[in-house]
């Protein structure tokens, strides 16, 4: 029996391997006191369509019940909660902070790094509307890839009032202001630099948003824009920004946040401060997030919101390129044999206890022992019970 | 010591021109590289992945390179997701239609209505024929497409063009000019990060050198 592409299994090792990392990341939510949330892997699909954008919705699975109604399989978690949110906990006080660790699914070509059922996790941090709200967010994902081990993780930091001020400062207006945002999203630099000339835009400022296209860095690059940004919208975003990065200073991230012009995740979803966290050995992002003003108001609740994940599965594969020879780790502390009642006070106190069922004698559960890495053996026959210690020089 | 750049370098018509380029910006490829697949520079700065073009799109989305070097063509037919820094402004061709003397599309005779179209760029051959409204059969081929109208494989052909002189040897004729290509200069959008200040210093160097 074959499994249908993009989905996996996963072996004893493997999913303790997972579980651990969703556990040290579910410990850095503790300590920001968000609580988790668990929604159904499918629903209608009306209720979903009304939190994706074009490109998810053609990636949605989507089925029908035997009643013919049309439900779909969560592409992420954001919307779902979003609805949560707004039907059921519109009374709850303000802020709302909530957490999850859950599969997803996707219609894509499988490839490294992108499977048609993965592991998201993530926080939604869900009306506030300050800056406080945008740095709450970006520390707890430093946190996060910390918690877990990849702390060489760089993040770069953006907000799409820049890019559209500085579009509109150059002298774009109506509908050319979307497309020549595409181009800056895409790093499309001979596509961008066609457009030199067009009709009504300042040339000089024109080639400010060409270097900024290219930009990476820290306050210069927010100085590069605030030279051509025009909109009131944007000059605001620059200081925000700049505040952020002192603020990373402060707590001593300094070296690890960038401001990156380019930066411009999902157009169609995100409306504000947006980042992203990457490493040098995978050649896609482990993280990001941003904010989403306008999302729960399409479920009828006008509040703003600001969120961010990051894929179980990609944690995983950056570090077990980097730990390829880490030795899994035991997991029986003991062996027992012949008696139920001791078996279950070893587990009371907390052990992880095997119980001998094969009828092994004395000597082949040594041996085995040996074999599993048990240290400690716990036989008992004729009313006597025989403790043995495997010490590991033994082996 | 890790080499600061990997390049995937397209084998082919791009590769002396963009061996020369290189080379002005400061990055001296070997002249005899065999069938080796990889090479490190000289100066151990650089190491060259020696690619089919097509597949330079996918080594680098993947930052197995950290950039590359492609016809835009390649790009257009590709659904890799690759960032694009810069037109290098060498390898220019056109995307043509083209069909035989004979049938007179090139003076206005109208397309048969279900117009059959031999091609090594099924992706932009199919946009070209949507965006007019005209319901095409794509037929893939990987070589030669020129021969497919004579023998009646197909009505039009859609192929790179640079001087014409093919067309003319078979009779044939641009029909329509659907875009012009060059070579770029793409990255991954990670690895573009990741070694910014080498990615950087190589882009200003290319552009610095003359064409």
């Amino acid at each position: 029996m074959r499994l249908p592409p993009g989905v996996r299994d996963w072996l004893p090792q493997e999913l303790a391997f997972k579980r651990d990392v969703e556990e040290r990341i579910r410990e850095v939510f503790r300590s920001w006191s968000y609580s988790e949330v668990l929604t159904p892997t499918f629903e209608s699909y009306e209720s979903l369509e009304r939190g994706l954008g074009e490109k998810l919705m053609q990636q949605t699975f989507r089925f029908t019940d035997p009643l013919g109604q049309a439900l779909a399989l969560r592409t992420e978690m954001t919307t779902p909660i979003a609805r949560v949110v707004s039907a059921r906990l519109r009374t709850a006080s303000l802020p709302l902070r909530l957490s999850y660790i859950a599969t997803a699914f996707r219609y894509e070509e499988p490839q490294l790094g992108r499977m048609r059922e993965f592991t998201q996790a993530g926080a939604e941090l869900i009306g506030a509307s300050r800056l406080d709200a945008d740095a709450e967010v970006l520390f707890m994902a430093i946190q996060t890839v910390d918690a877990v081990g990849l702390t060489d993780t760089r993040f770069d930091i953006n907000d799409q009032a820049i890019v559209d001020g500085a579009i509109v400062g150059v002298g774009f207006i109506g509908s050319e202001i979307q497309r020549v945002k595409e181009f800056v999203a895409d790093r499309n630099l001979p596509a961008l630099t066609a457009l030199r000339g067009h009709p009504g835009i300042d040339n000089q400022r024109f080639d400010i948003l060409l270097r900024l296209a290219l930009a990476r860095g820290g306050t210069d690059v927010l100085d590069l824009a605030r030279s051509i940004c025009a909109t009131p919208e944007s000059i605001a975003a620059l200081e925000r920004l700049a505040l952020l990065l002192a603020r990373c200073a402060d707590l001593g991230y300094a070296s690890r946040i960038g401001i990156d012009f380019a930066l411009l995740r999902d157009l169609e979803y995100y409306t504000g401060f947006v980042f992203e966290g990457y490493i040098d050995d995978l050649g896609f992002s482990l993280c990001g997030g941003g904010r989403y003003d306008h999302l729960l108001p399409r479920f009828g609740f006008d509040t703003p919101a600001v969120g961010w994940m990051i894929g179980v599965e990609r944690i995983l594969l950056a570090l077990e390129r980097r730990r390829a020879d880490e030795r899994p780790r035991n997991e029986v502390d003991l062996l027992v044999s012949g008696s139920d009642q001791l078996a279950a006070q070893q587990r009371a106190l907390g052990l992880r206890v095997r119980s001998e069922v094969l009828g092994l004698t004395r000597a082949q559960m040594i041996a085995y022992a040996r074999h599993k890495e048990i240290p400690r053996l716990l036989i008992y026959s004729d009313g006597q019970v025989e403790e043995l210690l495997l010490s590991s020089e033994d082996k | 010591m890790t080499p600061l750049l990997r390049i995937a370098m397209p084998k082919g018509s791009l590769y002396a021109e963009s061996v020369r380029r290189l080379a002005k910006a400061g990055i001296i490829v070997p002249n005899d590289t065999g069938r080796r697949l990889t090479v490190l520079t000289e100066d151990g700065r650089a190491e060259l992945l020696l690619l089919r073009p097509s597949d330079v799109p996918a080594y680098v989305e993947f930052g197995a390179a950290d950039c590359g070097i492609v016809g835009k063509d390649t790009l257009w037919e590709s659904e890799r997701s690759v960032r694009e820094l810069a037109d290098l402004e060498f390898g220019h061709c056109r995307l043509v239609v083209a069909a035989r003397r004979e049938d007179r599309y090139h003076e206005g005779a109208r397309y048969p209505t279900f117009l059959r179209v031999a091609t090594k760029f099924g992706r932009s051959a199919q946009t070209y024929f949507s965006e007019r409204d005209l319901p095409c059969e794509i037929i893939a081929l990987h070589g030669s497409v020129e021969l497919a109208p004579i023998v009646g494989l197909a009505d039009v052909i859609v192929d790179l063009v640079v001087t014409g002189s093919t067309l003319r040897e078979h009779d044939m004729v641009v029909v329509d000019e659907i875009d012009t290509t060059s070579a770029r200069l793409v990255v991954n959008s990670i690895g573009f990060r990741t070694k910014y200040a080498a990615i950087m210093n190589l882009l200003d160097r290319l552009k610095e050198t003359p064409a």
